[in-house]
């Protein structure tokens, strides 16, 4: 990726070798051809305050300029200014601190303004170091550097992990032991009163240890446990114990018996209908994490540290390397209540013979939606992690998105609700002329004919803006072979093959049967 | 010389080498150089020693009274 950086001190080292630079605090020249752009002001040095100040106030004025400017497709990351960023003298005062934060504020508004802005909060790395080894007078006087260049590494470390984040690569779920993991001592021996939770030390480090991980589970990771206990002891424990802060609904599902570990997480991964890389497992036995690692190595298995007082510096790790994201979508709150609601609607389709009459006692509303400012970072982060049922597995980030659009590809998603509840957006079809490039569908409204009514209805949209005949194809991965004869099924013929698998398909929009059945409340916005 | 090489992308280095015959050696090139060759050889270089070092024998003449 080449990005272009806009800066006002020497930070090439600091960057990777094919990114390009803005002149010292110019904003002139804003190029085109680059895949992104970076922003980059750093605290100038000057002794006189006032000037200081108005200073650091007409960066973000210009800040506001060059978005105007640039393609509002393309990724543009910010970085804040960090006021603690030279140690001379008067930098303490309050007037640059104002002007500081100020300059921060706007940051954090054009992040909320501007879909493709992300902001990254420099004092997250700067804090690490003291301020003489953040900025050394030497290479300032020799090279205008407002950083120390022998932070480069560690620097571009950093700033690549924050990268990855935005590019939405993170797990889904937390499998947690119990017995010394989420609570101290073992409950089988100490009882209900008798393991470690609220209170003193230890207690009191478990508890804010499941209050850390009840805000994770808000922010739409979904919790699990794989336990040896006894179950019923654990759901009286659950109930019971005046602490237990993550309690029996705060679970997706459970595996709680003693059966080995590596069993019960491929079941809970079968069961959750998500795949074993998207697993973190929690654990402080150190032969389980074995196990897990030697049996399951797609499944992330952190050390879990040796004494309580650890777990929130551990939280802090788990989140920073598997979990953070950059905007929770509200799809991601509600998700541990559809994975629950999933489980009530399997069990109610036991009671119906007819699976006709069951959808039917469903009152399934689907609502399809163009794609718009609100739902593509959705659309984005389902491309990225939807595995199984995905036709062609393209990955795309929210700019990706955009720049389809404005090339005039029609993009629609999918919500699904029902009488159990609101599943959200949880598909997407994304079209180019004549040619469906990605076609998905959560795994969590699978099982109900929805993906054949969707597309038909998509095709049914198409025709009726003159397109002719449709083509597609199915890109084969390791995990959706489910889907390998999913255009079959919809009536398209199978025109190529090549040897690794991959597909074409062609469809005749007039003679193709578009009926959807009478149950789905189709709703078009 | 190792250090020369990577930094600044040559095929083969020797004595020769300087500022004037390196297109890569350019200020920002010359900053990398002294970030490198402080680390490597666990010393501090003063402004005026860098503005000196323009070639390879300036660099092993600098580093010899640093070292020694």
């Amino acid at each position: 990726m080449k990005y272009f950086v806009f800066r006002n001190n020497t930070i090439e080292r600091f960057f990777p070798k094919e990114y390009t630079f803005s002149g010292y605090d110019d904003i002139s020249c804003i190029p085109k051809d680059v895949d992104g752009y970076v922003w980059f002001y750093q605290l100038p040095v000057k002794y006189d305050q006032e000037i200081l100040c108005s200073e650091i106030r007409g960066y973000a004025q210009k800040l506001l300029f060059v978005l105007t400017q640039v393609d509002a497709a393309k990724p543009f990351i910010i970085l804040t200014m960090d006021e603690g960023g030279y140690a001379a003298p008067f930098t303490s005062g309050i007037e640059l601190m104002s002007a500081v934060s100020d300059y921060n504020a706007v940051l954090v508004q054009a992040e909320g303004e501007h879909n493709n802005v992300k902001l990254l909060d420099i004092r997250e790395f700067t804090r690490q170091y003291p301020v003489n080894e953040v900025f050394d007078w030497r290479f300032w006087f020799i090279s205008q550097m407002g950083m120390n260049p022998k932070l480069s590494k560690p620097f571009s470390d950093w700033f690549a992990r924050k990268l990855d984040e935005i590019a939405l690569k993170r797990k889904k779920c937390l499998v947690l032991d119990l017995d010394n993991t989420l609570w101290g001592g073992v409950l089988g021996e100490d009882g209900i009163e008798g393991i470690k939770l609220g209170g003193d030390y230890p207690g009191k480090a478990f508890h804010y240890w499941q209050e850390a991980l009840l805000e994770l589970s808000k922010s739409g990771v979904i919790l699990t446990v794989c336990s040896k206990n006894n179950e019923a002891d654990v759901l009286e424990a659950w109930e019971k114990n005046p602490f237990m802060v993550l309690k029996k609904e705060n679970f997706a599902t459970w595996r709680i018996n003693w059966t080995d570990k590596a069993t019960n997480i491929k079941e809970l991964a079968d069961e959750l209908n998500i795949g074993l890389d998207s697993l973190v497992f929690v654990d402080d036995n150190p032969t389980e994490r074995e196990l897990i690692k030697q049996v399951l190595p797609m499944v992330e298995v952190p050390e879990f540290p040796a004494q309580p007082y650890e777990l929130p510096v551990f939280f802090k790790e788990i989140v920073e390397k598997y979990f953070r994201v950059y905007s929770v979508t509200s799809e991601d709150k509600k998700k541990t209540e559809q994975y629950k609601a999933n489980a009530q609607r399997a069990q109610a389709q036991r009671s119906f013979v007819d699976f006709d009459a069951f959808l039917k006692s469903l009152d399934i509303q689907i609502t399809i939606e163009a794609a718009n400012e609100f739902n593509v970072p959705r659309i984005a982060q389902m491309t990225q992690k939807t595995n199984q049922f995905n036709l062609t597995t393209k990955r795309y980030t929210d700019a990706d998105i955009r720049s389809f659009i404005q090339e005039g590809w029609k993009i629609w998603c999918i919500s699904v609700a029902d009488k159990f509840g609101d599943n959200g957006i949880t598909g997407c079809i994304m079209v180019n002329g004549d040619t469906i490039d990605t076609f998905l569908l959560s795994c969590r409204i699978l099982g109900k004919g929805i993906e054949i009514a969707f597309i038909k209805k998509i095709l049914s949209l198409l025709k009726e803006n003159g397109v002719k005949s449709v083509n597609a194809e199915f890109i084969p991965t390791a995990k959706n072979a489910q889907v390998k004869d999913f255009y079959d099924r919809c009536g398209f013929s199978c025109v190529a093959e090549d040897a690794d698998g991959k597909r074409s398909y062609a469809l005749e929009l007039k003679n193709a049967d578009l009926n959807i059945k009478e149950y789905y409340h189709i709703n078009l916005k | 010389m190792e250090i020369l090489k990577n930094l600044f992308e040559l095929d083969t280095v020797d004595k020769t080498c300087s500022q004037a015959t390196c297109e890569k050696w350019d200020s920002m090139g010359q900053l990398n150089l002294v970030v490198e060759l402080e680390t490597e050889f666990d010393v501090t270089l003063e402004p005026e020693e860098i503005g000196e070092m323009k070639s390879f024998n300036d660099i092993i003449r600098i580093l010899k009274t640093k070292v020694a």
